[in-house]
């Protein structure tokens, strides 16, 4: 399927020759670019999935993009809980998305 | 559609059903429905839903929005990284 | 000890502080995005005379402008409390604390959402999202969706997706429930969107225009014979006889089900549809986010045209906490031009209570220059912004 980067556009200036830099994502590589986010650059290589409810693991993707919702909190070199929408990608990141927590977290009458 | 499928909530999957039903139940305030459901009150600080929480409960029971707010606003307002509470 | 530190480098933000800096305070700016200029970024709209008003030029201008009065930055910064003591404001970040003199908060506005059955599904995200990702990140929200939400940003953003060569199926209603009584109404939809008619220049707004300065029966009788695959804007169908109601799909989206709908909102059994998308958009509307204001003694007070809970303050821009300020969409929604001017007003207030300020015409020719924005603005977010002005400024006088 096309690329969803978008590559000319009639009135923003589009940078065509921006340097690629490559990235681990749940220890996959993939490709995206400088000025990425962690956001833009897995949605641009097809992840919607970020990561899934601690409790109910029900998959969880970009919602806001702008730092509010959270949903999109994802562990960057060791550090947890980023917000993939305000974070950077820099070269060589390693990525992980949050998991399912082990039920004895589990808050509830159960 | 069924109601019970609708989550509110997001941060702690709430859903639009129980937050009718225990309005209804109790008549209560809009903050008591956040404290006993949780709704609002997850990591994002309710900047997702507490609006939707307070518009439900005044719509129940029919009382417009009032100038105060109805969770008060607590810090920290974002999540604080645990290494800050170390004292650096 | 810095004199000013303002939380938001948007366009309120980023105006505040050239205002306060080029009369001599040291100012700070502390924003959790990566670059300067808030919601400004991404934002493109066609001015009347054909020419492109485009939000990262303006904010790229704003912050060179900014840089040459020595303003100092914090990006991804987070602020996550304030709290005043007797001279000063301690302010507490993801990055450690910073104290200043003066506060001003100018953090903008967020977005309303509308749930729906599975909206948690990756692949649904707010429009305001999908707008970020095309213009200021240049990649797709997906190659072929669907927004709910029919409204005057919805609108603005489908038209700036479809620039970026997004498909987009249609703009939709959401189905009714007590959350979106209005948002959820064909007549009620469309009589908001003719009372903002004369600001805009789509097609569908130029004949609700019309039609609202004649007779409202003439409103219902388009309600009601409304072509049920919509009418264009740009090329976009606006669907307000049709609501979504369920997103669906296993570990993403892989469709919406849509029904048509009367004129008061109820589903008409029988007409319901499935279409496939890889992504929706929610546009629920903007409310001002006043989270940072809320742990400050600031009152606040509910005004519906404003966008909900706004910090009571005058037309100085400050509140009633001392040396507290506010600019921008906190103060209410209005359009980026609004919230520069105001942010230029409340940078003078500042360098005015620092004993800074030479010229004492300049806050005074500021608060007019806000007025003259808010008439000619683009985007009008609710046509009874004036009202919802003056009750405020009511407020401010007995508070
Ligand atoms: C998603 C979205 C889309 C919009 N699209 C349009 C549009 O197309 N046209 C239009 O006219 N208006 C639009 N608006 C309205 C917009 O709010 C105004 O146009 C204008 O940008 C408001 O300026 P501001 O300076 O008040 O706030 P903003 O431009 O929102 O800037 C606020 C800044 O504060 C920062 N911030 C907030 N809280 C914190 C914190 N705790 N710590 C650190 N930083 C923080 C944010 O990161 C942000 O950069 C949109 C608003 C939103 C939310």
């Amino acid at each position: 399927m096309a690329s969803l980067r978008i590559k000319e556009h009639p009135i923003l200036t589009v940078d065509q020759h921006v340097p690629e830099i490559q990235f681990e994502f749940n220890g996959k590589i993939y490709t995206a670019r400088e000025g990425d986010t962690i956001a833009s650059a897995l949605l641009l290589n097809g992840i919607r999935t970020l990561r899934v409810h601690e409790e109910t693991a029900s998959p969880r993707g970009i919602y806001c993009n702008i730092g509010h919702c959270f949903e999109c909190r994802v562990t960057v070199n060791e550090t947890a809980e980023k917000r993939a929408c305000l974070t950077p990608l820099e070269d060589g990141m390693v990525i992980h998305s949050g998991q399912r927590l082990p039920t004895p977290f589990k808050k509830g009458e159960e | 559609m069924n109601e019970k499928d609708i989550i509110i909530c997001r941060c702690e999957e709430v859903s639009y059903e129980d937050i009718v039903h225990l309005t209804e139940l109790y008549q209560c305030s809009s903050r008591e429905i956040k404290l006993r459901t949780r709704a609002a009150m997850g990591y994002c600080g309710g900047r997702t839903c507490r609006n939707l929480v307070d518009q439900i409960v005044s719509e129940i029971k029919n009382e417009p929005p009032a100038d105060n707010i109805p969770l008060t606003y607590r810090p920290p307002v974002r999540p604080i990284p645990f290494r800050l509470f170390g004292g650096e | 000890m810095n004199q000013l530190v303002i939380v938001g480098a948007g366009p309120a933000g980023l105006s505040a502080a050239i205002a306060a800096a080029k009369n001599g305070v040291n100012v700070t700016v502390i924003d959790e995005f990566m670059k300067p200029g808030g919601r400004l970024l991404g934002q493109l709209h066609e001015e009347s005379n054909g020419i492109w008003w485009n939000g990262v030029d303006e904010a790229t201008n704003l912050f060179n402008e900014a840089i040459e009065f020595h303003i100092q930055f914090q990006f991804e910064t987070s602020v996550h409390h304030v709290k005043k003591h007797s001279n000063h404001w301690d302010i507490q970040t993801d990055k450690g604390m910073f104290k200043s003199q003066a506060l001003l908060v100018a953090t903008g506005a967020a977005e309303h959402s509308i749930p729906l059955p599975g909206w948690t599904l990756p692949g649904v995200m707010s429009i305001g999202a999908a707008q970020v990702m095309a213009n200021v990140h240049h990649v797709k929200p997906g190659h072929h969706g669907i927004i709910i939400g029919i409204n005057v940003l919805s609108i603005a953003i489908a038209r700036e997706l479809k620039l970026a060569g997004v498909q987009l199926e249609s703009i939709v209603l959401p189905s009714c429930n007590l959350l979106n009584k209005e948002a959820s109404q064909p007549g009620v939809v469309f009589q908001k969107l003719a009372k903002l008619a004369h600001l805009a220049p789509s097609p569908l707004f130029k004949m609700g225009g019309f039609l609202t300065n004649k007779l409202s029966f003439l409103e219902k009788l388009v309600v009601r014979s409304f072509p049920k695959n919509g009418l264009k804007a740009w090329g976009i169908p606006i669907q307000i006889r049709r609501a979504v109601i369920e997103i669906l799909g296993e570990e993403k989206v892989e469709g919406v089900k849509v029904a048509d709908i009367t004129p008061s909102g109820v589903i008409m059994k029988g007409t319901e549809k499935i279409i496939d998308v890889d992504f929706v958009c929610i546009a629920g509307g903007l409310y001002p986010l006043t989270e940072l204001i809320g742990v400050t003694a600031c009152p606040f007070k509910f005004i519906p045209s404003l966008g909900g809970h706004v910090p009571v303050h005058n037309e100085q821009m400050q509140t009633p906490v001392e040396k507290l300020y506010v600019a921008g969409n906190i103060t209410g929604i209005e359009s980026a031009k609004v919230a520069k001017a105001q942010g230029k007003v409340a940078g003078l207030s500042v360098a005015h209570d620092l004993h800074y300020l030479q010229d004492h015409n300049a806050i005074d020719d500021a608060v007019q220059h806000v007025k003259k924005m808010r008439d000619h603005a683009l985007i009008q977010f609710h046509p009874d912004i004036n009202k919802g002005r003056n009750e405020l400024n009511g407020a401010s006088i007995t508070n």
